[in-house]
């Protein structure tokens, strides 16, 4: 038995010192070698890309002489995956990441999961990828400098999506009409009482003018940012000068505003405003769905951008209005909406850069990626627009995740004028505390906690299902005893050292 | 295969027909060992995760450099099980609901075994079997949507039927209240048939001449239940109780997390160790707290498997697990 | 089962139930086998409903309107389906027929009193039962040392060896096969192989369909397996293809505010309820086909099992 047990432990051995073989990044490349780069991406609705892969290796060889191998991550299983293949030093070269994922951007820069591109010793980004933050806003390259392992810089490249961030009313236009009112007419959320209590009297009791996400409207009703994606900590800005916003960080719960909030909630939710099933966020989304479909509201929550009030309106078969309840923000959340890092067990860092260099500035790679095949996944009509086949149902990647959209030929469905209503709403105000990201290390068992404590209160707090004048007073008790103190301080303290490092 | 014959050596103690048979023995064993050796023992060394901080090597990132480039950090990754005002409610509801199914469970699963093998018509019986063991084979996702097909607070059987008859309907995933026995009906309803399957198998082992014995002696029905069922029921009943006891501290993740929609309002009921830590975690992946979490449970079960093997083996040393 | 028919036979009948009494077993029987299979029929009529009737009366027994909407919907995937249809049926045939050799083999092997290693063998699966390396260690392994990444072996092998399984298996030949029988095959020469599959086997067929029925289950219900190994669409198992769809739900849920601009139409696109609920229909129909035809061997298998001299 002994004997057997020895060697077990030196197979063991043997083979887990196979399991840690070196892999040193060459310094230089010259291109004269072929390269894969395997690249992991989030929210792809792709069965069949071989038709893509093979168009964008053909590009690809001639350009930088590299093939692509992409891993379509979907929603929610990118998360999982994700996490096992940086922790376990998986071999690929780029992945999605973005300030809320669980691969979260500056959390995994800081625990060395991602090269970092400016490092003055090799700088990357200045030999293999000179011009690409010349194609991008300034403030997202701004946005993407981070405390790393490698000291403060830049680990990933933004993609220019929706820069800014805007939440907003979804009205359904005609209903409101009906009811004698106006789109002006729909202003403060503690104001909507009357509009919806005529809605309800005229459309009966099984009608729910609010179509509501709770973690939405609280954003809405509070003009507040998101810090961790468990809405622990928000950030209050101004909505009407957002770039004259405080600096402080709070606990959302303990907020007074958030008291009045879930009060005023809870009034709209005994009078019959808003569906029981809001609160059951898993079971929610298919009613909201159906309830937009069907015209079955009066006031939604969104996250708005330009041309989605077209393209609701064609979807929905009624006219929607969307009416935004402040000016566009930028903050962290959403100038690092979406980016792409190079990751440290990449054997040919520079290759990657090279390849993501080349994604963000040439419009026939993107829109290859982004689109599919021409011929196949799309046709271009007679004023040169993309019209999508039958064949785009097999491979649909999540556009704005990839890179710079920009770049893309309009689509038949597209407002024709989308690329300067783009640039006009990504011309928007930074918070001051742009750039900043929790570090969640020194606190981490209290978020632990904290994470469940807000998941068990606010989902029924946001959408009135439970009394405030009951439940917030135990919450808050029960965040207290947890160590929220602590963690608001922590935070500040961060935003400080931030804003001072910012101000040097 | 045609190896010489050799003449067994008396000082060696073995003959070649043993050593023979001991290879022949040892290969059939072979693909399994070499399965577990590679597939749970290998892995094994990640255990030291638990008390590392796990970072990423950045030079040379592998498992290994990562684990060998980390800081140890003692026991600071279990802390955030303790260190939190809701440990007490979780562990409480692990293992109260372990606790409490394996004895319900047990009762309703023998009870309805002694029914079973009671029946004059097989072929009734057979039938009943058949459907009881159906649900076994289900995951908890898809007794999920069973449960919400019923409790769906916009659609739901109950609550249209509520509403119908002019009720305030039940916020269903709002209200913990129901909870526990919404929980418990769930899990009786999905293993009780399985268990009874072996119990019943059990019964029908049962010499007749013992039943035949004990009716001569006078016994009636009940009699032969209490005197002769039950007791030959006793090492199956033991081997699962000990089995159970085992995995005392570990929840059905499924059956606490899809079951109850991930809804928080019900956490008071539904916050279970394994449901608390991963949405402790689910945000940052945090491997080191993560493993951790899984190396208590896993030693705390070790000691209840050991603990309660060893009571089994001093009060009933034949129906100990080993 | 000598002991079986006796017992159910004849003498039995003589002390038989009285009516009452037996009116009630099969009451209790009866309510409790129908609740077990009552949910299942639920949900297929669900799948068959109208959206517009689940709109106007909910989910019911009795839906207003009749409808294979979410059906042709399943279908419109066409491919997707049919491929997930058969990776779910190879993977489960192919995975059951290996490990259900390999657990007889290894089994066979700790049943044997006179095996000098069983003390070792035994103790090497039981720890396993008990501890782990935990996921990330495991998948790191199972990837870049077995190669199983994007392949029909990453959804067989992690799941090939139970610990448990060895422990019923092994309960089964000890019960069911003499001593004496092995003796004298090897007195007749035959080889540990030869008397293994040639004599055992065909006595522990109940045995070996339990187990068989209970890997087979582990492989038709496996995902999570699937989601950490598989990436292209080809190879996805049906069961996680439902999960799929379940993890996309809750985590738009979760996010949908912070992807941006396209979530609304994200969220649009994910299925609804009726079309999950056929997806589960599509899912535990071919476990309610197979599962009586083995069910036959399993309580026969069971029943031998436990049978004691």
């Amino acid at each position: 038995m002994k004997r057997g047990l020895a060697l077990t432990l030196a197979l063991a051995l043997l083979l887990v010192s196979g399991l840690g073989a070196a892999t040193f990044a060459v310094a230089e490349d010259d291109f004269s070698q072929e390269v894969t780069i395997k690249w992991m991406l989030e929210g792809s609705n792709v069965t069949d890309d071989t038709a893509v892969i093979e168009a964008v290796n053909a590009y690809l060889k001639e350009k930088i002489n590299a093939k692509l191998q992409v891993i379509w991550g979907t929603w929610g299983d990118f998360d999982q995956n994700v996490v096992n293949s940086i922790n376990g030093g998986d071999d690929i070269d780029i992945y999605f990441t973005c300030s809320w994922t669980s691969n979260e951007y500056s959390a995994y820069a800081n625990k060395g999961a991602y090269v970092r591109l400016d490092d003055p010793e090799n700088n990357l980004l200045e030999q293999y990828a000179p011009g690409l933050f010349d194609v991008l806003p300034a403030v997202l390259a701004d946005a993407a400098a981070v405390e790393g392992a490698d000291g403060v810089g830049v680990y990933g490249i933004p993609g220019y999506k929706e820069v800014a961030q805007e939440y907003t009313w979804d009205i359904n236009t005609p209903l409101l009409e009906e009811l004698g009112y106006t789109v002006d007419d729909i202003g403060s959320y503690y104001d909507l009482g009357p509009i919806l209590q005529k809605a309800k009297e005229l459309k009966g009791a099984d009608f729910y003018p609010l179509n509501i996400e709770g973690g939405v409207l609280v954003r809405i009703a509070l003009n507040a940012d998101v810090v961790d994606s468990n809405l622990v900590l928000v950030y209050p800005f101004d909505p009407e000068h957002p770039s004259q916003s405080g600096t402080e960080i709070k606990s959302l719960l303990e907020l007074p505003e958030f008291a009045e909030f879930a009060k005023k909630t809870r009034e709209y939710y005994l009078a019959g405003y808003i569906n029981p099933v809001m609160a059951t966020a898993d079971a929610a989304s298919s009613a909201r769905t159906d309830a937009q479909l069907t015209g079955q509201y009066l006031i939604g929550t969104q996250v708005y951008s330009p041309g989605y009030d077209a393209q609701a309106s064609q979807e929905r078969g009624f006219q929607v209005t969307f009416k935004p309840t402040h000016k566009p923000i930028i903050s962290t959340t959403s100038a690092r909406g979406a980016m792409m890092a190079i990751s440290t067990s990449s054997k040919n860092p520079e290759r990657a850069l090279a390849f993501l260099n080349l994604l963000n500035t040439d419009p026939t790679l993107f829109t290859l990626i982004a689109y599919g095949v021409e011929g196949v996944h799309y046709n271009l009509t007679d004023d040169g627009k993309v019209e999508f086949t039958d064949k785009r149902a097999d491979y649909q990647p999540w556009r704005n995740g990839l890179g710079n959209i920009t770049q893309l030929p309009l689509t038949v469905d597209d407002d024709p004028q989308i690329w300067e209503k783009f640039a006009e709403f990504n011309d928007a105000e930074g918070v001051p505390i742009l750039g900043f990201a929790l570090n969640q290390e020194p606190i981490q068992n209290e978020m632990a906690a904290l994470a469940n404590i807000s998941k068990e209160y606010l989902d029924g707090l946001c959408v009135g299902v439970v009394d405030p004048d009951v439940v917030l007073p135990e919450a808050i008790e029960k965040l207290k005893a947890n160590g929220i103190d602590k963690v608001v301080a922590e935070a500040n303290a961060q935003v400080q050292a931030f804003l001072d490092a910012k101000g040097e | 295969m045609t190896a010489p014959q050799q003449v067994s050596r008396p000082s060696a103690g073995i003959s070649s027909a043993q050593i023979k048979k001991l290879i022949a023995l040892t290969s059939m064993a072979l693909p399994g060992a070499i399965w577990l050796i590679l597939l749970r023992y290998l892995p094994m060394f990640g255990i030291v995760i638990a008390f590392k901080d796990y970072r990423i090597y950045t030079k040379a990132p592998s498992l290994i450099n990562n684990i060998l480039h980390s800081k140890w950090v003692g026991f600071k990754n279990f802390t955030f099980l303790f260190t939190t005002t809701d440990s007490l409610r979780m562990i409480r509801n692990t293992v109260g609901f372990n606790l409490l199914w394996i004895v319900l469970i047990m009762a309703f699963a023998v009870f309805l075994a002694i029914l079973l093998a009671e029946l004059p018509r097989k072929r009734i019986a057979k039938t009943y079997q058949t459907m009881m063991f159906f649900p076994y084979f289900l995951s908890w996702v898809v007794v999920s949507y069973f449960v919400f097909a019923f409790l769906s607070p916009d659609k739901g059987l109950i609550t249209v039927a509520q509403k119908n008859a002019g009720l305030m309907p039940t916020n269903w995933y709002n209200d913990p209240r129901p909870w526990p026995f919404i929980l418990t009906i769930a899990n009786l309803w999905k293993n009780t048939g399985y268990s009874s399957i072996l119990y019943l198998a059990t019964i029908t082992g049962i010499d007749a001449t013992q039943y035949e014995a004990s009716r001569i002696d006078g016994a009636n029905r009940w009699q032969q239940v209490r005197y002769v069922t039950l007791p030959h029921l006793r090492p199956m009943i033991m081997i699962l109780l000990i089995m159970n006891l085992g995995k005392i501290i570990n929840a059905d993740f499924g059956l606490f997390y899809s079951v109850p929609m991930n809804s928080g309002r019900l956490f008071s009921v539904t916050q279970v160790i394994d449901t608390y830590v991963y949405r402790a975690l689910i945000n940052t992946g945090n491997v080191g707290m993560s493993t951790a979490a899984g190396l208590f449970q896993n030693v705390v079960g070790f000691v209840f498997l050991m603990g309660s093997n060893a009571i089994v083996r001093k009060v009933d040393p034949e129906n100990s697990l080993f | 089962m000598q002991h079986s028919i006796r017992r159910y036979g004849k003498n039995v009948k003589l002390s038989g139930l009285s009516f009452g009494a037996e009116a009630a077993f099969h009451l209790i029987l009866g309510l409790f086998s129908i609740a077990c299979v009552v949910p299942f029929i639920f949900v297929i009529i669900i799948s068959f409903s109208a959206e517009s009737s689940l709109r106007t009366v909910g989910f019911s027994f009795m839906p207003n309107l009749w409808s294979v909407e979410s059906y042709q919907y399943v279908f419109r995937w066409g491919d997707q389906l049919w491929r997930s249809y058969f990776n779910s049926f190879f993977i489960t045939a192919a995975g059951t027929v290996i490990s259900v050799l390999i657990c007889i083999l290894y089994s066979y092997s700790l049943f044997r009193r006179d095996f000098k290693l069983r003390k070792f063998f035994t103790f090497l699966s039981f720890i396993t039962m008990m501890f782990g390396g935990g996921l990330v260690p495991t998948y790191m392994v199972c990837k870049n040392i077995l190669g199983l990444n994007d392949n029909y072996a990453a959804m067989i092998v992690p799941l090939l060896v139970s610990p448990f399984l060895f422990i019923v298996m092994r309960t089964f030949f000890s019960s069911t096969v003499p001593e004496a029988l092995i003796e004298s095959a090897a007195i007749d020469g035959s080889g540990e192989y030869r008397t293994l599959f040639q004599i055992i086997v065909p006595i522990s067929k109940p045995g070996i369909a339990t187990v068989a029925l209970l890997n087979a289950l582990a492989y038709w219900n496996e995902w999570f397996i699937a989601m950490l190994y598989i990436r292209s669409a080809k190879y996805i198992p049906l069961q996680y293809l439902l999960m799929k769809m379940q993890n996309q739900v809750d985590f738009l849920a979760k996010n949908s505010a912070l992807i941006g601009a396209e979530a609304a139409n994200i969220v649009a696109s994910t299925p609804k309820e009726n079309l999950r609920m056929a997806l589960v229909v599509f899912i535990v129909a071919p476990i309610a086909c197979a599962y009586p035809f083995f069910q036959r061997y399993i309580v026969s298998g069971l029943t031998i099992g436990s049978v004691k001299g």
